[in-house]
């Protein structure tokens, strides 16, 4: 008798501390923040300087926030809207070239079978650029439409500052 | 004396397992919290069709749904007071709105299956690219585009555009598609931001229309 109830208040016990310990709460369902981030973010170069009067490569590095996903440069459906660069005119530099990188596919929860061509995570820009002599703080802007797995975020268009210095 | 000592062991081997058990689980859900905290900045938009309330609520619900006078693509107007008594599904999309083109079909389904119960659906186009009143260029690109949009996805409901004048009255959301459904009083007695599914839309549907389940 004396043994069961030793054996029962340990089973007890170890219960009691499972329970005890369980109380933290675990999730593994999807953030559901509602705060309101930019999508994409430009990284770097913050300056460059380039030969004036000559083509130079310039690579462009970007990111897009974790959970969301932006048209790549050429999305498969004529309605969405791609990814595009541009450098204002009169800024000193001007854009001759710029290589988008290839999307990957990504396909939504409830459209298994319609695949989408996407920027997640980082990408880089290739870009061509001929600067005249001087130093030429340049707001290129980023063009993008961003989404997450169920809702699209309006079009957006970002600054991105760079400094040029040609000499 | 020997009973005993096995009993103890038992006992102690029992104590043992429970505690290493209880250790492990503590540790798991410890990290499980971290991780969650970890990603607490994101600012993913929220799931739709989840079990976060979040993204079904709105500041509208129970309360009439705000006036509005639109024009359709053919210059008229049309206005929410023409529908009183009918159940409605106020529908925010957008031509570049992966997800809205995802769930027209199903929305033109279901409108063509209730419709004859008392139920329409508006579809508020909403392009949301600021443009100017007297940008008459970039209007009838985004007119057309509509059009376009209308026609290929055969959307045999109104379609109403300049949304974005309504987001505000609306709730002020920012992402699409948004949807409110309306009973025949007038009373939003649902929203969905961002797409579910369209068993989930029917039901909303069904209860607007008071359909017993």
């Amino acid at each position: 008798m004396k043994t069961s109830a030793a054996i029962l208040t340990a089973v007890g016990t170890g219960l009691l501390g499972l329970m005890a310990h369980g109380q933290i709460p675990a999730s593994d369902s999807p953030n559901h923040s509602t705060a309101k981030v930019e999508a994409v973010e430009y990284l770097y170069p913050e300056q460059v300087t380039l030969a004036p009067g000559k083509t130079s490569s310039v690579a462009l590095h970007f990111r897009v926030a974790p959970g969301f996903h932006i048209n790549s440069h050429a999305p498969k459906d004529e309605f969405l809207i791609p990814t595009a660069l541009s450098f204002p005119e009169g800024s000193g530099v001007r854009l001759e070239n710029a290589s988008y990188p290839a999307g990957a596919e990504f396909v939504l929860p409830a459209d298994p079978d319609t695949k989408l061509n996407v920027y997640t995570g980082d990408f880089t820009i290739q870009t061509k650029l001929v600067a005249e002599a001087g130093d030429h703080l340049v707001k290129a802007k980023l063009r993008y439409q961003a989404c997450d797995k169920t809702a699209c975020m309006p079009p957006k268009t970002i600054t991105v500052p760079i400094d040029v210095v040609g000499k | 004396m020997r009973r005993n000592t096995i009993v103890l062991g038992i006992t102690l081997l029992v104590l043992a397992v429970f505690a290493w058990a209880g250790w492990a689980n503590y540790e798991y859900r410890k990290q499980a919290a971290e991780k969650m905290l970890a990603n607490a900045g994101r600012g993913e938009l929220v799931a739709a069709g989840s079990s976060d309330t979040g993204m079904t609520s709105s500041p509208l619900l129970g309360k009439p749904a705000p006036a509005f006078t639109l024009q359709d693509l053919s210059g008229n107007k049309v206005s929410l007071s023409s529908y009183k008594g009918k159940a409605l599904l106020i529908n925010f999309w957008a031509t570049w709105c992966g997800p809205c083109k995802l769930e027209t079909p199903w929305i033109v389904e279901l409108r063509n299956q209730y419709a004859p119960q008392g139920f329409e659906v508006l579809g508020i186009d909403s392009e949301n690219d600021n443009l100017a009143a007297d940008d008459t260029a970039g209007l009838a690109k985004d007119k057309a585009a509509v059009a376009d949009f209308v026609r290929l996805e055969h959307m045999s409901y109104p379609v109403l555009l300049d949304g974005d004048s309504l987001t505000k009255p609306y709730g002020d959301f920012d992402a699409m598609p948004a949807s409110f459904y309306v009973d025949r009083n007038g009373k939003v007695i649902a929203a969905q931001m961002g797409i579910s599914s369209k068993d989930d839309m029917e039901a909303k549907i069904r209860t607007a229309l008071g359909a017993t389940k």
